[in-house]
């Protein structure tokens, strides 16, 4: 060090210290600044993408979980009306009082009911009907349709019949020659007929055979006077409560102590798999659609923070020059985002309040109930998204633009940061998680979601070294766009590894929303037809069935195949005793099973030889045909002419029997009789489909000469349904199980989750659109110079505009590919796993991703970028600098 | 004002170590007008840079009217700089988003000063833009974006102004009318003046030239007919 500068170094020692402090902004200094900034950005264009990204996170999760709120109310509601309550309590026998007292106690409203078969007479005629008497609180969920005359039109009544009179369905008038104001004999009780019933919630509920001929409806205060209940009566007895959800959960706890099995506790989901199985689905899908908008909606948010940030790193850099810390800054920026999500959430709840509203009036037709309001709980929701995105995708590009150089201001060339690189994918991905658990509470899907995320990733990975590994590209090779476009991709290769990682999430979201929804709807149409046969009749002798046949065809209806059918129980499998665990297992229980009270749990008999033997009897049923709905998966099935004494099972069946291809059955057929079969065929059956369906199907001939009956089913319109009078009149012994209502208010409900669906889906593709946007946009800046720079030495715009679509377009192509790829991968997972469908390939989903792709980003692409050959290359260059 | 003392900045590169800077010794007094003078490459922005506190030195020292700078985090040298220093760049570097006024206000509500819009409109008026104050940058034209940025450099009261080629991005006419200006209020405000410069003809209207070859001072010119101004500034101090 030279003499000179020590000296100056010692005088500037010796010199007071100086110091520096930081004089912190005032607040309204800073709100000034901030609100400027954000105004002045936003008249730039440069904030009006996060802006819009923000709006849209709350928006769609505000309004999907609004609507999925209001939405499970009305379906648990509708569903409820099912029952006429929220639980049902049902048994062979009368419930302890204590039982109704303890729920009364919890504050639950109660009521009950019992069914039983009864003959019912007038001075002209007698009739079987399905009788049902009801507290005068009955029913506690949903609305009886009564009318004043025969098949007129229902209005809503509270309540059910009082004491001393009954109710009827229509077709019991003319059927007893009767008419309102008449008595009617049930048992010794004489009652008044005052209303007729057009609509019950519960009709359907309760054993098939109590439900055999039509309804009449009387008080229980009646019930002792008809005396018809004796002891062994065949009754079934329904108490039913109704109230708040956790009073209903405290009550079902303190319930399954005491009812040892003769009593059942059960909600909609227990009493209907079909509802029940549409519900799940649907909440499943309701659940992955706002999964995916609150993660597409992040993706838009973490992109246009990043680019947000880009933009001013200049910024930063001139701030500091001026004098601005790095704290300063922070709290400006933080300012900034803070004013903007708080503007987000509150147009962003409006919105999302006015989505599902208009949601809710198109779907005004089909949801029959009048929705309870919605809870505060899904603006909690939309918000704290929006908060949880901006923290997790957009604060780490902000925040590393604290760590600016101001030497920027000299220097274009500094790197942007080093944070900035890493971090904020890192922090993001930990953000969605914890959005996507908090939100979803649902590990399964979650890690569906995170293992098509990471796989996508993994996929790229590919594709960038296979990018990287075909060299750099020397020049631009602006001869031809095809060349220009390929290079420019080369060059560009990190930035369209990431472009296609966030193109190919988005096409992949929206193509397994479509294709799940497409399926599913796919699956519940084809398990309610339109032309579902709504009515089943039993208990059919062989010799009857010409004269039915003939009788529906006189009356405009098609004659369905006729099952036989009688119970058998199997005892033995290849000579051994059956697995014991597959007797408890009746979840299978189908319709037919139900109507004709079979699949119920084992009983024990003791065999020939003295040994305990288990048994459990099923409906069993023998046809050379194989029934509809039902697929042979292993062995063959007969042919025309089939041989004596070989079976076919249900493969889930055969499974739990512990039965296979080949193995010799061994089945009580009653009496003590017993016979042998052959497993030749194992089959899968569609048991949703409200059809004749059966675990065991005989051979032809096999059961020969063991008597049974046969069941049938039939179509018949709600106008047409007064000729099954004319038909119990012609055939007295067949018994008539009306199903109208149950498959109407299934396809009800499946309808209302249909269109939930579509919306749900629709909403979650205008998030892919914004993705898509804001990615596109992303890359603008360095196009814009780019291809300025080649206007101004020369290229054309046609050039131009080709090399860009091509270039899009390729990245589009690339990014479906890799999109249908994932989404094939997580459809295999959701819909065998949660959706419990059957998955096949999506051919056409092959053909239909890299084509959207191509053309959807090409198109966006050119879109966003067609400015740059419509503003003078001068303009481009001085705007971005 | 301004001493260095041995500053040296060396960067990493691909190629191995790249020396930008050695032992660069220099005074400046207050008021004093320096240019830096220099063919590209030889090191003139990045000594700017340093002097003014945007970076960092490899080794020596930089103190800036007492405070040492190397015991000063970032944090303490944007403060330094809000208070002391201003700046003029080639490229003007005015925030696109805000509006001429805005762009001189804006160091002047750093210092949360309420007088911010008049003195700024005084200010734009000075350098003859009163009329254009609510322009956005991109609406004016080079010479007019670089008089903005004069008066934001003056705005905030700096007593030590750092010009980095500020007629490089103007052709010589409009060059000429801005650095007249600019040296028109430095001697107005009484400010010291450090120009990176490669032209010598506007290095020749400062008090003193400095030439800077790979990185080394090769010559510490005084002008005599800048000496009164220096040797009046001298007195004053």
């Amino acid at each position: 060090m030279s003499t000179d500068v020590q000296e100056v170094a010692a005088q500037a020692e010796a010199a007071s210290p100086r110091t520096v402090t930081v004089k912190p902004l005032t607040l309204s200094t800073l709100l000034r600044l901030s609100l400027r900034l954000l105004w002045r950005d936003w008249q730039g264009g440069e904030l009006r993408l996060l802006f819009l990204a923000l709006v849209m996170a709350v928006t769609s999760v505000t309004g999907i979980a609004l609507f999925t709120d209001r939405l499970e109310q009305a379906l648990l509601a509708e569903s409820a009306n099912m029952l006429a309550a929220d639980r049902v309590l049902s048994g062979r026998g009368e419930a302890p009082a204590e039982w109704l007292d303890e729920a009364r106690s919890l504050g639950l409203q109660t009521a009950e009911t019992l069914a039983f078969g009864s003959m019912v007479f007038s001075d002209n005629g007698n009739m079987l009907v399905s009788a049902k008497a009801v507290s005068d609180a009955y029913p506690l969920r949903g609305q009886l349709l009564v009318a004043e005359r025969a098949f007129g039109a229902g209005v809503p009544i509270d309540g059910g019949p009082p004491a001393g009179e009954v109710w009827v369905e229509s077709r019991v008038l003319p059927a007893l020659d009767a008419d309102i104001g008449d008595i009617l004999y049930v048992g010794n009780a004489e009652l008044r007929v005052t209303r007729v019933i057009v609509q019950e919630p519960d009709r359907q509920q309760g054993g098939m055979m109590e439900n055999a001929g039509p309804r009449l409806m009387l008080n229980t205060a009646d019930v002792p006077a008809t005396e018809v209940i004796q002891v062994g009566s065949r009754v079934s007895y329904r108490y039913l409560f109704a109230g708040d959800a956790s009073a209903l959960e405290t009550y079902a706890e303190w319930l399954s102590t005491r009812t040892n099995g003769e009593f059942r506790l059960r909600d909609v989901r227990d009493e209907s798999s079909e509802v029940a199985d549409a519900l799940n689905r649907a909440e499943s899908f309701l659940l992955l659609g706002s999964l995916f908008a609150v993660l597409l909606a992040g993706v838009a948010i973490a992109l246009t923070a990043r680019r947000y940030s880009e933009r001013h790193f200049d910024y930063v850099a001139i701030l500091k020059t001026l004098g601005c810390t790095s704290g300063q800054i922070m709290t400006l920026y933080m300012s900034i985002q803070a004013v903007l999500v708080l503007i987000a959430i509150v147009l962003g709840s409006f919105l999302g309040w006015g989505i599902h509203v208009l949601i809710l009036r198109a779907l005004a037709a089909v949801i029959a109930v009048d929705l309870p309001p919605a809870g505060f709980s899904p603006y909690v929701v939309g918000s704290m998204t929006a908060v949880i995105c901006l923290l997790s995708f957009a604060l780490p590009p902000l925040l590393s633009l604290r760590r600016t150089s101001p030497l920027r201001v000299l220097r274009k060339d500094l790197d942007d940061n080093t944070l900035g690189a890493r971090l904020p994918y890192g922090v993001g991905i930990a953000g969605s998680l914890v959005l996507m658990l908090w939100y979803s509470r649902d590990v399964v899907i979650t890690s569906v979601l995170v293992l098509a995320v990471a796989g996508v990733v993994l996929l790229l990975s590919g594709l960038s070294w296979l990018l990287l590994r075909s060299g750099n590209s020397v020049g631009m090779k602006a001869g031809s766009a095809w060349k220009l476009a390929m290079s420019a991709t080369r060059r560009r290769r990190k930035q369209n590894v990431l472009q296609i990682l966030v193109f190919s999430l988005t096409i992949m979201c929206l193509l397994i929303l479509t294709l799940l929804r497409t399926d599913l709807i796919r699956d519940w149409q084809a398990q309610l037809p339109e032309n579902t046969p709504n009515h089943f009749l039993m208990n059919v002798t062989e010799g009857q069935i010409p004269g039915i046949e003939a009788f529906f065809r006189s009356h405009g209806v098609e004659p369905n195949q006729f099952f036989p059918m009688m119970s058998v129980g199997v005892t033995r499998i290849n000579g051994e005793e059956p697995r014991p665990q597959w007797m408890d297992d009746d979840e299978q229980s189908n319709v037919t099973e139900r109507s004709a009270g079979g699949g119920e749990a084992g009983e024990q008999e003791v065999g020939e030889d003295g040994r305990p033997r288990r048994v459990s009897n099923r409906q069993v049923t023998w046809t050379n045909r194989l029934p509809n709905d039902n697929e042979v998966v292993a062995g063959q099935w007969w042919d025309e002419n089939p041989q004596v004494g070989y079976v076919s099972l249900e493969d889930d069946y055969a499974e739990r029997l512990g039965a296979k291809l080949g193995d010799i059955i061994e089945f009580d057929v009653g009496q003590g009789r017993l016979i042998e079969a052959e497993v030749q065929s194992l089959r899968s059956v569609r048991w949703d489909n409200m059809q004749p369906n059966f675990f065991i199907i005989f051979s032809p001939g096999t059961l020969d000469g063991l008597g049974g009956t046969y069941l049938s089913t039939a179509l018949m319109a709600q106008e047409k349904k007064v000729m099954i009078n004319d038909l119990l009149r012609e055939f007295p012994t067949i018994v008539v199980i009306e199903i109208d209502a149950l498959i109407e208010q299934i396809q009800n409900i499946i309808a209302q989750v249909t269109s939930a669906i579509e919306l749900i889906a629709a909403l979650v593709l205008v998030c892919g659109a914004l993705v898509l946007l804001a990615c596109v946009t992303a890359t603008l800046d360095e196009r814009f110079r780019e291809n300025a720079i080649l206007r101004t030495l020369g290229a054309g715009r046609k050039l131009i505009l080709s090399s860009l679509l091509i270039e899009f377009a390729s990245i589009g192509l690339m990014a479906g590919i890799i999109a249908t790829l994932g989404a094939e991968g997580c459809l295999y997972y959701l819909q065998t796993e949660v959706f419990q469908q059957d998955f096949t390939l999506h051919y056409w989903a092959w053909l239909a991703g890299p084509l959207i792709g191509m053309l959807l980003i090409g198109l966006l692409g050119l879109l966003a970028t067609r400015r740059v050959v419509n503003t003078s290359p001068l303009t481009v260059l001085r705007h971005i600098g | 004002m301004i001493k260095i003392e041995n500053l040296g900045k060396r960067v990493m590169t691909s190629e191995g170590e790249l020396v930008i800077l050695k032992g660069v010794s220099l005074e400046v007094e207050e008021a004093e007008t320096v240019a830096i003078i220099g063919a590209s490459g030889s090191g003139k922005s990045t000594l700017l840079g340093l002097m003014a506190g945007l970076d960092t030195a490899s080794s020596g020292e930089v103190i800036l009217d007492g405070h040492r700078l190397s015991t000063l985090d970032e944090e303490q040298r944007a403060v330094l700089r809000g208070q002391l220093v201003g700046f003029v760049f080639q490229s003007f570097q005015l925030l696109p988003s805000l509006t001429a006024l805005e762009n001189v206000m804006l160091p002047i509500e750093l210092k949360n000063d309420s007088q911010a819009r008049e003195k700024a409109t005084a200010l734009l008026e000075r350098v003859g833009l009163g009329a254009r104050s609510h322009h956005y940058p991109n609406q004016l034209s080079g010479g007019e974006q670089q008089r903005v940025a004069i008066a934001r450099a003056f705005a905030s009261e700096a007593r030590i102004l750092f010009a980095d080629e500020p007629t490089g991005n103007l052709d010589s006419a409009t060059g000429a009318r801005v650095i007249e200006l600019l040296f028109s209020l430095n001697k107005e405000y009484a400010t010291t003046l450090v120009l990176v410069t490669h032209d010598e003809r506007l290095a020749r209207q400062c008090h003193r030239t400095v030439r800077l070859v790979a990185g080394e001072i090769v010559s510490d010119e005084r002008h005599g007919d800048s000496e009164p101004a220096l040797a009046e500034a001298h007195d004053e101090h």
